[in-house]
């Protein structure tokens, strides 16, 4: 195994000059790229940062957030990188479980100056864009200026199995759930998405997806693996400004999730555009309707889209449809991607015959070593060597992968996993809602929009607003209902459980969102 | 009511769900804040577009114009005074 941070070394040490990352009018080269990253390891180090220690991340895509990545590898600290988008509420949970040494944010991250002041031994903050002088004043913390001023720390070897990153997926509150990946998991399940996507140097991609998804993570080390080049855009409010950035970078991928592509496809006229060095196209993330790939294809005839799927507990990828089976395969998630099994076992875990449903098993070198302090959630997915995937479909005669839902209740809105269970909890905390339940809903843009239904509580008037604006004070902003539907009763079964599908049906006269 | 007093109001009742005019700062970033999102920005230009009898066009849509209530109303001005 050639650990990731390795190969961009060796890239570093050949082609110094060749373009890494590129944001905005700042252009980062790979020999430019490798000193940073090995400064901010040297600076861990002297901070007294062990191999082993987490180095939390709470930063937006952008140039510094992939430098502390490779830096605290080379520092030989496992990464947590956190979703940027959550709220104090989410971090200091997180910061805990994870028992975070260093945490990098921005300097108006105030959610996460403020989680980390909960702990009783709080983490070393390094501060990106913080003001001159900043952290000198005795507050504890670093300026990210004066953490790489720190003399460079040489790569080490590093242990295959040793632990690289924990990802933490939608979880709730209550019960935070980190994948633990190591370096061997990253350096597979990048080798195999490298040879099927046939990356090279020559390769160039626009990235729009977090790095703390472990899609973004993806996308981000595929390509340094190889020598390209990464260009960073915020988001997607303005597609128009993705699409100049496809034509002025003259990029060869772009990847995104069915609700990136649908927004393109809707608000920008493609056809106005010369994107004829565009190459490929991944698509991940849910299924992307046959309508919707159809339309994409028409829009970019030239363009191979490679529509994908896995999971973060399996590093990232597991199957991928090659772009030439699109028209006998329509609606499949493809076949396994080099080095990994799928198979289709029952409720007891008896192998399925093809054709038949059920639930999605997986093998390989991309899978977790399981979650972060937690045998039990570990036990339950991780069965054999292989990892119950909680995902279900069927295989069919030539072994192409179809999926149909999953057995939880995650929600898929837009680019991101929503737990039920956690938006619920913030509506609960209001006193004048006696039950509630969330659901996703079926959206033509999101895929899933999610919404809310609330009891009140006796003698009490909630309004929509109320639970809204509650819930974008303690939740990530792609998490507060698009809908809130407020109802006498929840639908149960006999034994009380809330019967979430009819809860999924378009909302009844008294919807009052 | 000036625009900017209307762009506010507008801000607050439909990303923020509040009427609390201490909920955003004129200067706040719109869309870093995750005020406005890739559904959001369509409410937003909708509103300005009904509400002053404008069009918006495509090379007009970019954060300069619409990432704060600051930015949207020295927009606004621009294209009402033109």
């Amino acid at each position: 195994m050639i650990a990731l941070a390795d190969r961009v070394a060796a890239i570093a040490l050949s082609e110094p000059r060749r373009i890494a990352l590129v944001q905005g009018a700042q252009r980062i080269d790979y020999g430019t790229f490798v000193d940073a990253a090995r400064r901010f390891a040297g600076f861990l180090r002297a901070a007294g940062c062990r191999p082993g220690d987490r180095v939390a991340l709470i930063v937006p895509n952008r140039i510094e957030a992939a430098i502390a990545w490779y830096g605290a590898w080379i520092a030989g600290a496992a990464v947590v990188p956190l979703n940027a988008q959550a709220r104090a509420r989410d971090f200091a949970p997180w910061l805990r479980h994870a028992d975070v040494r260093v945490l990098v944010h921005e300097a108006a991250g105030r959610d996460a100056i403020a989680a980390a002041a909960e702990l009783s031994e709080p983490p070393l903050r390094v501060v990106l864009d913080a003001a001159a002088g900043e952290g000198a004043n005795g507050d504890g913390a670093v300026g990210w200026t004066q953490a790489l001023e720190s003399a460079p720390l040489e790569s080490e070897p590093v242990d295959p199995s040793a632990l690289a990153a924990i990802l933490y997926t939608s979880g709730t509150t209550g019960a935070p759930k980190g994948v633990m990946l190591s370096h061997a998991n990253f350096a597979a399940n990048v080798e195999a998405i490298v040879a099927y996507l046939a990356l090279t140097g020559e390769d160039s991609i626009v990235s729009i997806l977090p790095f703390y998804y472990s899609y973004g993570a993806s996308v981000l080390h595929t390509h340094l693996a190889v020598g390209a080049r990464l260009v960073i855009e915020p988001n997607l409010v303005f597609p128009h400004l993705i699409v100049e950035t496809l034509a002025r970078e003259r990029v060869s991928g772009f990847s995104g999730v069915p609700s990136t592509y649908a927004l393109l496809l809707d608000r920008v006229p493609l056809a106005n555009y010369d994107l004829g060095a565009l190459r490929y196209l991944t698509q991940a993330g849910g299924a992307m309707a046959p309508a919707l790939a159809a339309r994409l294809r028409a829009a970019l005839p030239g363009t191979a889209l490679y529509v994908m799927y896995g999971q973060t507990e399996a590093t990232a990828r597991l199957t991928y449809l090659p772009p030439d089976r699109l028209d006998d395969k329509p609606g499949s998630a493809g076949i396994a991607i080099p080095g990994v099994r799928i198979a289709i076992r029952d409720e007891a875990g008896q192998p399925l015959p093809p054709g038949a449903d059920g639930e999605v098993w997986a093998q390989g070198p991309g899978v977790m070593r399981g979650y972060w302090n937690d045998p039990e959630a570990s036990a339950a997915v991780l069965q054999d060597g292989w990892l119950r995937t909680g995902d279900l479909g069927r295989l069919d005669a030539d072994g192409f992968l179809f999926l149909a839902g999953r057995r939880s209740d995650m929600i898929k809105t837009g680019a991101h996993r929503v737990h039920p269970l956690d938006v619920e909890e913030a509506i609960a905390e209001l006193a004048e809602v006696a039950e509630v339940a969330v659901v996703g809903v079926d959206d033509a843009t999101l895929g899933q929009a999610i919404k809310a239904v609330i009891v009140p509580a006796a003698g009490a008037a909630p309004d929509a607003d109320r639970v809204k604006a509650h819930c974008r004070a303690r939740l990530a902003a792609y998490k507060i209902p698009k809908q809130v539907q407020f109802v006498a009763a929840l639908p149960k079964t006999a034994s009380g459980k809330i019967r979430r599908a009819l809860l999924t049906e378009p909302a009844a006269a008294q919807e009052a969102s | 009511m000036d625009h900017r007093q209307q762009v506010r109001q507008f801000v607050l009742k439909n990303f923020l769900f509040t009427d609390d005019a201490n909920a955003l700062a004129d200067g706040d970033s719109l869309i870093g804040n995750g005020i406005v999102d890739s559904t959001g920005i369509l409410e937003l230009i909708g509103f300005l577009e009904e509400t002053h009898g404008i069009r918006i066009a495509p090379e007009e849509m970019v954060p300069a114009n619409f990432d704060s209530i600051d930015a949207i109303s020295a927009f606004l001005a621009r294209r009402l005074a033109a």
